[in-house]
């Protein structure tokens, strides 16, 4: 049994014939040529993306079958939010998909807004747009990191990209600060519209922020770019495009399996409709494809940013009166799904509001764009050994307190 | 200024040898931190002593302090043996590394070739820890350090011949003095690109970034040195370091002209500039680069250093048989 | 050979960047400065009559979504003013759970519970990070510290063009003029006087450039999109 791969060269990783990606593979009837050694990457591991387990069934160094565990991380968000009132679920569900709380934010009041047919004000949808964009780069860079750390290893040029990458994140995260006065989990939506508003010196500090992120990303992406980063995701953790379907799986990891869905430009909301998003499809499938993807989404979501900061219109924040009692809002029975892009895919949530219950959810179902990115590992893992595997569930981008909520 | 006497010579220096480069060993820690630091636009280590320079010793107390615990269902033997056995080859190295005219452990007309066996040695302590642990990233991370090891011996030893061909002798002194009065190989092209490829194996050997594969922090948590902790692990560091220095200074003298510098100083002084250059060089590689993967690894050496290495002997052969 | 190439790129980056100054600073020898809106504490304030604000109400216990305030709320006369109104008896807020949402500051009615700027200090036990009524209070002394936001600023923010409410309260604190409610930066921690009525109407013209057009239309505030 002998993988072939190059050191240099576009060739893909050529399964053995042993190979067979299949997640029900029943491990009895596999010839091994030695025996099947399992490893468990288990919830305590460098490089796991948070409390994830998995169980690897390896022959030599080449993983044959896999097996994913998820749960570590639940607290019961779902439950939790059945107990409070709409006007504070918010800072709670900032903890969800906790490197891109915004869109989390966004996501639920979205939903509440739907179902108590609240009309949210211009401004607050343009600030809510650019918040959403800031975000995604935001994010992006932190995986740009972790990615990178993944591959390079944390003592070594892995870290010196990843300290890069949380230097330009640290810009974004003071941007927010000024603004909402938290760098991170900012409670700064609510039912109706926005709770803080922008502070007269901000757009400057954006565009200041903007440019010194777009210089320097081009400083050290040579570090990225370098033949040896390629050779380690080319081919590496295809998902085809029937897989991608199949799976459920949206935002960067569709994109990359040739698929053009990007819910900003399909379905749009805030104010997309009126910004032309050029969203980016690679066709590759692979750890590479992912990573172009990704890249690009930084690059957008920059110049949709500056376009937005410049062309914030003049208006009330929010349509709703400020709190001043957890019971204000109240909702009529009925049930919503609002979906919004996130950095990680497709980010639902399900309400429904029951009569006897006006202040309160009835259930509020969270769709986590990482839980499908997870379920792709059983599918994508076998086939490659443990070096890929580790490069694969990092350009996958799970995070597991959405997965686990 | 060597002693007549091998027994007292070896004594001696050996003494001084490993004292020396123990606390070269823990400064350059220091160092490195710093500069890591410096690239990744962060201070390093600030605090201990006037610009964190008491870190190592902080370090090395610290460790010495706590509780060496030997995993359950290991061998305890191979387990206690491995990284004393690691910082003895590491060290052993250095015994003919010369940093001043006769100012080593052992003027041997074979150095280069002693140099190379024991720094190939290293493998096999790394690997004993790996299996003694009872811990299968432990396993992974020693097999892949026993194949790594012995793949890149083979362009390492080629790449070392070329000097050896070039002054015509094994003696690492010889090569100096053949530099001092002929100019560094590393001036000539293929002294240049022989002395690329030693540091590229260099770097192989030591298990530094890019070929850091059977300690990948991001996989295999510490690879063969996962089960060690306290003063286990704090010498496995430490040989790791001693062993890049020692092979910064071989390069340094087989390449880079020895103790032979400008200016009336000291020999032993550019000898050891030229070692920290080489090993900032190392340094620098390592925080900048990305890690290869196994098999990619492999298939760089056999495919691509060994027949380049090849090539190189050859055109050194060539070009002292032209020379006469 | 592209590796070559690619590896020499790659050195020069990080050496370039290792040559210049470090992001980082020595902390805690120096400290970094951070916004103004930061929020990280908590204080009570009293009003300008020195009477305690906080009336007691709970309407802070009831919104914090991590339950870490306990309020047990009386009634009786104020040392001041000689009138009966409601107080707290007691207060507590537990820091070691709070998530720092600054909805009770949202809620307040009297712009009782203010964010204070800095953190607490670590301690060694529970109780020094649970603050109990005399902390807050004390927390409220230091004017500087105080944060920007109260409840009436955060009002302002989410709602410019309401109209004044009937009965302005006397002096909360830390409420700020109008006029400076579009530099945060500067008047955060100064207290400041109630916002005068005819005031409330200007201030959007300065805060934001919302055209005195939007002003005949205060109460069509949903559908404004």
């Amino acid at each position: 049994m002998a993988v072939t791969t190059e050191a240099v060269g576009p060739a893909p990783v050529v399964p053995t014939k042993h190979f067979v990606p299949d997640p029900y593979l029943d491990l009895e009837k596999y010839e091994a040529d030695a025996d099947l050694m399992t490893l468990s990457l288990g919830p305590q591991h460098p490089s796991t993306h948070g409390v994830f387990r998995v169980v690897l069934y390896l022959d030599g160094e080449i993983i044959v079958k896999a097996v994913p565990y998820c749960g570590y991380l639940h607290r019961g968000v779902e439950k939790l939010c059945e107990k409070l009132s709409y006007s504070n679920i918010t800072p709670i569900l900032d903890k969800n998909d906790y490197v891109s709380p915004m869109l989390n934010e966004q996501a639920a009041n979205m939903a509440f807004e739907k179902l108590m047919n609240v009309e949210v004000p211009l401004r607050a949808k343009y600030l809510r747009t650019l918040l959403a964009e800031l975000q995604r780069i935001a994010s992006h860079l932190l995986w740009l990191g972790t990615f990178a750390m993944d591959l390079g290893g944390a003592l070594g040029g892995g870290t010196s990209v990843f300290m890069y990458c949380f230097r330009e994140r640290e810009l974004i995260l003071d941007l927010f600060e000024e603004l909402t006065g938290c760098r991170f989990h900012y409670n700064t939506h609510h039912v109706g519209g926005n709770r803080h508003d922008i502070p007269p010196h901000w757009p400057k500090l954006v565009h200041e922020a903007l440019d010194t992120i777009e210089g320097r990303l081009d400083a050290y992406l040579s570090m990225l770019e370098h033949p040896i980063f390629v050779d380690r995701t080319k081919g590496v953790g295809t998902i085809d495009a029937q897989l991608a379907l199949e799976l459920g799986l949206s935002g960067p990891l569709l994109r990359a399996s040739g698929i053009d869905h990007d819910l900003r430009r399909d379905a749009p909301y805030h104010v997309y409709d009126q910004l032309d998003v050029q969203v980016a499809v690679e066709s590759g499938g692979d750890c590479l494809a992912r990573y172009k993807v990704r890249l690009a989404e930084i690059r957008e979501s920059i110049r949709l940013s500056r376009l937005l900061v410049d062309n914030v219109p003049a208006g009330p924040l929010s349509s709703t009166k400020p709190l001043n009692m957890v019971t204000q809002f109240k909702a009529a029975a009925g049930q919503v799904y609002v979906g919004i892009e996130t950095p990680r895919g497709e980010l639902g949530t399900w309400l429904i509001a029951s009569k006897d219950r006006p202040t309160s959810p009835y259930r509020m179902k969270i769709r986590p764009p990482s839980l499908h990115a997870v379920a792709a590992v059983p599918y994508v893992f076998p086939g490659h050994t443990l070096s890929d595997a580790i490069a694969i569930l990092g350009s996958l981008d799970p995070i597991m307190g959405e997965v686990d909520r | 200024m060597s002693f007549t006497n091998p027994w007292l010579n070896g004594l001696v220096y050996g003494a001084l040898l490993v004292t020396v480069l123990m606390t070269a060993v823990a400064f350059i820690t220091w160092f490195e931190r710093k500069f890591a630091g410096r690239v990744q636009s962060r201070m390093g280590p600030t605090m201990v002593g006037p610009f964190g320079l008491l870190q190592p010793i902080a370090d090395a107390l610290k460790a010495m302090q706590k509780e060496s615990i030997v995993p359950r269902n290991a061998d305890r033997l191979l387990y206690r043996l491995a990284p004393p056995l690691t910082i003895a080859f590491a060290l052993g190295t250095a015994a003919v590394v010369p940093f001043a005219p006769g100012f080593l452990g052992a003027d041997l007309d074979i150095g280069v070739l002693y140099a190379l066996a024991f720094s190939g040695l290293l493998a096999f302590p790394t690997w004993i820890a790996g299996w003694a642990s009872n811990n299968k990233y432990a396993l992974l991370g020693g097999m892949r350090m026993v194949a790594q090891g012995i793949s890149y011996e083979i362009p390492m030893v080629m790449a070392a011949l070329v000097p050896v061909v070039l002054a015509g002798s094994l003696s690492m002194t010889g090569i100096v003095q053949h530099q001092v009065t002929s100019g560094w190989f590393v001036a000539t092209p293929v002294g240049f690109a022989a002395c690329l490829l030693f540091l590229t194996t260099a770097l192989a050997e030591g298990n530094r970034i890019p070929f850091d594969i059977p300690e990948a922090e991001s996989e295999l948590v510490a690879g063969p040195t996962t089960e060690y902790n306290a003063i286990g692990w704090s010498i496995f560091a430490a040989s790791e370091y001693a062993h890049s220095v020692v092979t910064s200074a071989i390069a340094s003298a087989l390449f880079l002209g020895g103790w032979d510098g400008w200016w009336n100083l000291p020999p032993a002084v550019w000898m050891v500039a030229k070692t920290i250059a080489v090993f900032l060089t190392i340094t620098w590689v390592r925080w900048s680069l990305l890690r290869l993967r196994s098999d990619q690894l492999m298939a760089l050496c056999w495919k691509y250093l060994v027949p380049g290495a090849l090539l190189l002997v050859l055109i050194a052969g060539i070009q002292v048989s032209v020379r006469g | 050979m592209g590796y070559l190439l690619s590896t020499v790129q790659s050195l020069w980056a990080t050496l370039r960047q290792a040559l210049h100054k470090p992001t980082t600073v020595e902390f805690p020898k120096v400290k970094r400065q951070r916004a103004p809106r930061i929020r990280a504490s908590f204080a009570l304030v009293r009003e300008a009559n020195g009477d305690e604000a906080c009336i007691g109400c709970k309407k802070c216990e009831k919104v914090c979504p991590s339950e870490v305030i306990t309020v047990v709320g009386t009634k009786k006369p104020s040392p001041i003013t000689g009138k009966a109104r409601g107080y707290a008896e007691d207060f507590t807020l537990n820091l070691q759970a709070c998530i720092v949402c600054e909805l009770c500051v949202q809620v307040c009615p009297t712009d009782a519970i203010i964010m204070v700027k800095e953190q607490e200090a670590p301690g060694f036990s529970r109780a020094d990070l649970t603050l109990t009524m005399d902390k807050l209070y004390k927390n409220g002394e230091t004017k500087e510290r105080l944060a920007w936001s109260s409840a009436t600023v955060l009002g302002e923010h989410q709602k410019p063009l309401e109209p004044p409410k009937p009965a302005p309260k006397p002096a909360a604190p830390a409420a700020e003029a109008p006029a400076a409610a579009p530099a945060p930066a500067a008047a955060a921690s100064k207290p400041a006087d109630a916002p005068k009525p005819a005031e409330l109407a200007a201030p959007p013209a300065e805060a934001k450039p919302a055209p005195a057009a939007d002003a005949p239309a205060p109460a069509d505030k949903k559908g404004d999109a």
